[in-house]
């Protein structure tokens, strides 16, 4: 197969782009690694007090850990949860199924403010007691993240021929038998990729945690704004460096399991 | 009592039926073929019967048995789908392996079982492949091994040739066909091309917008088709409108193209005088007589002629009326220009007379 040589205005086009992306965030990193006493851009000079402020900052660790706990949470349910609902929108022959699906996706189609304040009068009205509590703040994010899972398993299984999982019955396995050894391992990069997503987007999750989160129990956003509100100080870009690293070392990291999973299923098959 | 039954089996999908009132009945060993157009039910029809789709209304029985309600995976059925279904993420091996382990064969079984399999089709040597490692062919064979090794009571084949090039379409043809004849199974195949369904079936269901027209052996379908969807769905057919002149039973004569001609009669309730379509196969007709006194059936024109290597197509004018006929290439055979008058002959029985 030969390569097709990409014309130059769409090269410099996603030149662009890719720079428009790719430019704050060097802006956070630089900026966290300056010497100076303030939050500017350009740093004056580098050091790495601030990233040595951050790490010796309990504030910004517990905000960080919660963080990260929270998103795996959030990542566990909006898996099971999305994979299931594409599940059902992509095989049910029910009646209003588009609109279904349109529910099922609103949360991230609604402004996030809306949502965060939508849920947090709801906990506060229907006294469930889960207004400013770590699990309605999971509920939140759950509701959040779930979207993306069922985006990127609908796209798997709109790729998927159901007549692998027909053979498989026909050939003697269960329901769940020819789901779980034909249909799950020929969808599992997009529900994969789907929990990547809800991580992401829980860890990174601003304007529904505003609403949700208990005031002991922060958010790294939310303590990074909070401590922005106050005082300018380069710590809090440097909380973003974490995040960002975080963030790029989960994609990294679930690439490389795909791939380890994968080379052990076919060995484990012969 | 047939092996494979359907008793008044109806399926419909909202409001539009699907399958009406069918009742079917096929014999242990036979290869009985559901032919038709796209749309006509056939593959709803092989879908109810492996158990993917349930009936509206009716049964299924096998073996006088009722499996209406029973699902896919008790049913002992195997299937070979149109685009094969190989599992993607398995290799060769643990796809023919697939139904012995989730019969819970031991693994010495199976892989004697797998290998006996592989060399039947003709694969030995390809368990390690991946399907998008394999070619049309190579993956219809992993296909129809991953089904026999666990000896299914009947076979389901959807459409398992439409996806190949021609040579191989010619080729797998015979080949299923051996196969099916040598273990002796029951095979149920789908499909809308004629061609297969003539010369791989015992027997023909012609289908139509959900109901089965006509049930028969190849040479009844083709040569007593019931309807003129029928005469004109298998293979080539000169169809003209006519009157009927005489009618004594089976046999009479039909008015066509200003000519009065011998036929046999598809229908046995017609009267004289009713308008129907006449029957001539392009291959039934000659341009040249068998003996002198031979009278022609009609005459006309040659309107023109088409080269196509084996054979020459000739279209007629006769009094208004196209017909197609089809003459061997062979060297003492008159070849007509464009124009040129000539005479049609068949024998009388070749003609048909349909309602």
């Amino acid at each position: 197969m030969t390569e097709r040589a990409i014309p130059w205005p769409m090269m410099a086009l996603a030149v662009v782009g890719f720079a428009y992306m790719l430019l704050p965030i060097f802006v956070v990193v630089l900026a966290g690694l300056t010497a100076g006493e303030f939050l500017t851009f350009p740093p004056e000079g580098l050091s790495l007090r601030w990233v040595a402020a951050f790490l010796q900052s309990e504030k910004y660790l517990s905000a960080f850990f919660f963080s990260f706990r929270l998103a795996l949470m959030t990542m566990v349910v909006a898996t099971i949860l999305g994979t299931a609902a594409a599940l059902f929108l992509a095989r049910s022959n029910v009646v209003g199924k588009a609109a279904l699906r349109a529910f099922f996706l609103s949360p991230v189609v609604l402004p996030g403010v809306v949502v965060g304040f939508a849920l947090f009068a709801f906990f506060i009205y229907s006294g469930m007691g889960l207004s400013r509590t770590i699990w309605g703040l999971w509920i939140g994010h759950i509701l959040y993240s779930t979207p993306y899972v069922i985006g990127t398993v609908g796209a798997a299984l709109a790729a998927y021929d159901d007549s692998l999982e027909e053979a498989a019955r026909s050939l003697g396995a269960s329901p769940w038998r020819a789901f779980r050894k034909v249909t799950l391992p020929n969808i599992s990069q997009g529900i994969q990729a789907g929990s990547i997503f809800a991580f992401i987007v829980s860890f990174g999750q601003f304007e529904v945690s505003l609403f949700l989160s208990a005031p002991n129990a922060e958010p790294l956003p939310i303590a990074m704004y909070n401590s922005l509100r106050y005082q300018f100080d380069p710590s809090a870009a440097a909380a973003g460096i974490f995040a960002i690293t975080l963030v790029i070392a989960s994609v990294l990291l679930t690439n490389r399991l795909v791939n380890i999973r994968r080379l052990l299923g076919r060995q484990q098959g012969q | 009592m047939s092996f494979v039954e359907f008793r008044g089996v109806t399926k419909t999908f909202g409001r539009a039926p699907a399958v009406e009132q069918l009742d079917v009945g096929i014999a242990q060993g036979e290869f009985f073929s559901l032919l038709g157009p796209s749309g006509c039910g056939k593959s709803t029809t092989l879908r109810m019967l492996a158990g993917f789709i349930a009936p509206s209304t009716g049964s299924i029985h096998v073996q006088g048995r009722d499996i209406t309600h029973l699902p896919p995976e008790k049913r002992d059925i195997g299937i070979v789908f149109q685009n094969y279904a190989i599992f993607p993420h398995m290799n060769v091996f643990d796809n023919i392996a697939f139904g012995l382990v989730e019969r819970g064969e031991d693994a010495a079984t199976i892989r004697r079982k797998v290998g006996a399999a592989l060399e039947q089709v003709g694969l030995s040597g390809y368990d390690e492949r991946f399907e998008r490692e394999l070619s049309g062919g190579q993956k219809q064979r992993v296909a129809l091994a991953r089904v026999l090794v666990i000896e299914p009571h009947i076979l389901l084949l959807d459409e398992p040739l439409s996806a190949l090039d021609k040579k191989m379409r010619e080729e797998m043809k015979f080949w299923i066909k051996s196969i099916q004849h040598s273990i002796g199974i029951t095979t149920i195949y789908v499909t809308h091309d004629q061609s297969e369904a003539l010369t791989m079936s015992d027997r023909i269901a012609v289908m139509d917008r959900g109901r089965v027209l006509q049930i028969g052996s190849p040479v009844e379908i083709y040569e007593q088709p019931r309807s003129r969807f029928i005469a004109e769905f298998i293979g080539e057919s000169n169809l003209l409108p006519g009157r009927l002149a005489r009618a004594d039973g089976t046999t009479g004569a039909v008015e066509v193209a200003g000519a009065q001609v011998p036929a046999r009669l598809a229908q046995p309730g017609l009267s004289t005088g009713a308008e129907v379509a006449f029957l001539i196969r392009p291959e039934q007709i000659r341009l040249e007589p068998w003996s002198a006194d031979e009278a022609p059936m009609l005459t006309g024109k040659v309107a023109d002629e088409t080269y196509q290597g084996a054979l020459r197509r000739y279209r007629i004018d006769a009094a208004g009326q196209h017909l197609t006929v089809e003459v061997p290439n062979r060297p003492e055979l008159a070849q007509l220009p464009p124009g040129a008058d000539v005479q049609l002959y068949w024998r009388p029985e070749s003609g048909l007379a349909l309602a």
